[in-house]
């Protein structure tokens, strides 16, 4: 089981040009991360690395007297289980108890753990000082000992849940190569307060932000590849208009904003354009357009409608739904607009809203093969078909985790709109929005 | 299990960090982050809270917008009589956008079509009529559609009932500058209900007067 490496593993980029800067002041404590780690783990989607959580003594310093310390540990087990690579084994198979395992205090644990087949363990601590939160966290490889990773991540209570969220993606990354979602954050449509607004919100629910506001009809979020940016359509102004809002800035641009519809954006893959669907002659066709709302060009014509598209990863080819052939259906064509091709058969006389797979090699999109709407994955070249919902209600609107692992999807399963995850094989479908009003057009980030 | 490290393809700089870092603390090696708190979210930790209402990114207001009535307050249950709940629903919108009710009727479609049915050609022949009798009014049209599907295909299926209708307005001798045009696909739904009884009354092309 541990025959294969990873054949590319990525570099670590730095978090952020602060965090270089307060790495260059903590030489002494500081390894720099830009190194490359070759972990022979392997892991198939059914071969879960086996992981232990220890550590996280109490530290209560909330103001109602929370336990911080026992948060972060729930929070990084959580994450943890959410990564959906790992099994993470119950404290009680512990030699001592979870909380007692100090920093530094590995040694006492490892031979217990590796006579489990517990593969890596982590152990690790909050600490308080003033309003200031420090979280330590070192990842071990169980059979030799070696530590993979020891960081320390300086916050406070507002950033807690994002500092367990960094290091589990830390722990990921150590040991698959790969990057994980525990940072990651999701955009979606909410109407709980009555209108329909855009909002985004951590990567589990929590910390949810509005980021329209205008009390009108806000549709279809989409994140520029980098993450600074969303895009999506707005009635603002009484007509479906297509704005940018910069999230580091605030600013929000309209870059189209023709009589009719300007809607349904994706991005390129390197964030130089946005394709989108705008109302022209008789249809609805796919236009590109620049984020600075210049640079507008016709991809698609006819009388028919053109919506819902989505880039290749490789920033070649795009996937849309289309009526031109009697009902919707997914084609694909390359970026000229050029070769254009049905890709979907066999799943009903309604298939909508396709999205390609970060990897590239499955295209994601929703069909109704017998009444009611579920979710399916088709590779490009048109095989591969499968089903991964089947339930009375409707299962709609997929969008992928940047690691490809995982779909977020709309269901009315319990009723109304709400979001749900699922694995990337259909597997472990768990609901996500619980709040009062609907919830719907989510788009998870790069 | 193996693990192997190796130094990155880097700069010089890294590689020479590495070097001294490495000297220094081969076996706990630390990297310190600071994680600042994020500008744009409000302070909630460790309780999922429903989405705030006010707004993180305050967002420039326009004029217009004020005059777009929340859909949340309008649809009703659907009851025995659809015309009246509609009716009941349609004066709480009129009255939200301070728009003029007209006396035009309503138009219906069938799932995924925007052809004008047989049905539809008589009430259309009356708001020709009504057209005639008020030259001065611009009127615009919405498209709407039942809840079933994309919400961006119904966004275009909707623009596409509210232009058949146009068109036929238009062909009828009616100026095509006095009729504009919106979708608003399935996300107002003036009959709220999971079946058809609720969805024939959302797939219609629906008639406001046009606010300046």
């Amino acid at each position: 089981m541990r025959s294969i490496r990873h054949g590319r593993v990525r570099s670590m980029r730095c978090v952020s040009g602060l965090c270089l800067v307060m790495m260059l002041l903590l030489l002494p404590v500081a390894l720099f991360a830009e190194e490359k780690y070759t972990v022979d783990i392997v892991r198939k989607e059914a071969q879960k690395i086996t992981i232990a959580v220890a550590g996280f003594p109490s530290l209560k310093v909330g103001p109602k007297g929370e336990d911080f310390g026992a948060q972060a540990g729930a929070i990084l087990t959580d994450d943890l289980k959410s990564a959906g690579i790992f099994d993470v084994i119950d404290p009680s198979f512990l030699p001592m108890e979870a909380a007692k395992v100090d920093l530094g205090q590995e040694k006492g644990l490892l031979p217990a753990l590796n006579s489990l087949k517990v593969q890596a363990l982590v152990v690790g601590r909050l600490s308080s000082r003033g309003g200031e939160l420090a979280l330590e966290g070192q990842l071990f490889e169980v059979t030799k000992g070696e530590m993979l990773s020891g960081k320390r991540y300086v916050g406070d209570a507002r950033t807690l849940r994002t500092m367990v969220h960094r290091l589990a993606d830390e722990i990921v990354y150590r040991l698959t190569g790969e990057k994980g979602i525990a940072s990651s954050r999701i955009a979606y449509v909410s109407s709980v307060n009555g209108a329909k607004e855009i909002y985004v919100m951590d990567y589990d629910a929590y910390n949810p932000f509005l980021i329209t506001g205008n009390h009108s009809i806000n549709l279809s979020p989409r994140w520029s590849p980098d993450g600074k940016k969303i895009a999506y359509t707005s009635y603002r102004d009484r007509n479906p208009d297509l704005f940018v809002i910069d999230l580091e800035t605030g600013q929000r641009q309209k870059i189209s904003s023709r009589p009719g519809l300007n809607v349904a954006p994706a991005w390129s893959p390197d964030g130089k354009w946005l394709v989108f669907s705008m109302s022209s002659g008789t249809g609805t066709n796919l236009f590109l357009i620049r984020p600075d709302g210049t640079g507008l060009r016709q991809l698609t014509q006819g009388p028919h409608i053109d919506i819902s598209p989505s880039f290749a990863p490789n920033g070649r080819q795009i996937v849309f739904s289309s009526d031109r052939g009697g009902t919707p259906q997914i084609y694909l064509m390359d970026v000229e607009g050029t070769n254009i091709r049905r890709l979907s058969f066999g799943v009903g006389d309604y298939s909508v809203s396709p999205r390609w797979s970060p990897r590239g090699d499955k295209i994601s999109f929703v069909g109704r093969p017998h009444g009611s709407f579920d979710i399916f994955l088709i590779s490009p070249d048109g095989t591969g078909l499968a089903q991964l919902t089947a339930s009375s209600r409707n299962n709609e609107e997929p969008s992928w985790s940047a690691d490809g692992r995982h779909i977020l999807f709309t269901s009315t399963r319990n009723g109304s709109r709400h979001l749900y995850i699922m694995r990337a094989d259909g597997s472990n479908q768990r609901r996500l929005t619980k709040d009062g009003g609907e919830s719907y057009l989510a788009d998870w980030s790069p | 299990m193996r693990w192997t490290r190796r130094a990155g393809v880097g700069s010089t700089v890294t590689l020479a960090l590495m070097t001294l870092l490495m000297t220094g603390c081969p076996k706990r090696p630390e990297v310190v982050e600071t994680v600042p708190p994020p500008s744009a979210q409000p302070g909630q930790t460790g309780v999922s809270a429903a989405p705030s209402t006010k707004p993180a990114i305050p967002e420039e207001r326009s004029p217009a917008e004020v005059a777009v009535p929340a859909p949340g307050a309008t649809p009703t249950e659907t009851g025995a009589t659809p015309e009246a709940r509609i009716a009941e629903a349609e004066a709480g919108r009129e009255a939200a956008a301070g728009a003029q009710v007209l006396e035009l009727k309503d138009i219906f479609f069938d799932f995924d079509q925007s052809a004008i049915r047989d049905d539809s050609t008589k009430l259309l022949n009356e708001d020709v009529e009504w057209f005639r009798k008020n030259p001065a009014v611009k009127v615009t049209i919405e498209g709407h559609c039942d809840e079933r599907g994309s919400s961006e295909y119904n966004l275009a299926l909707g623009e596409r009932r509210a232009r058949a209708t146009r068109d036929y307005l238009v062909a009828a001798g009616i100026a095509a500058n006095r009729i504009s045009t919106i979708s608003y696909g399935k996300e107002r739904p003036f009959v709220v209900g999971h079946d058809e009884s609720a969805w024939r009354w959302n797939r219609r092309a629906h008639f406001v007067s046009s606010v300046k």
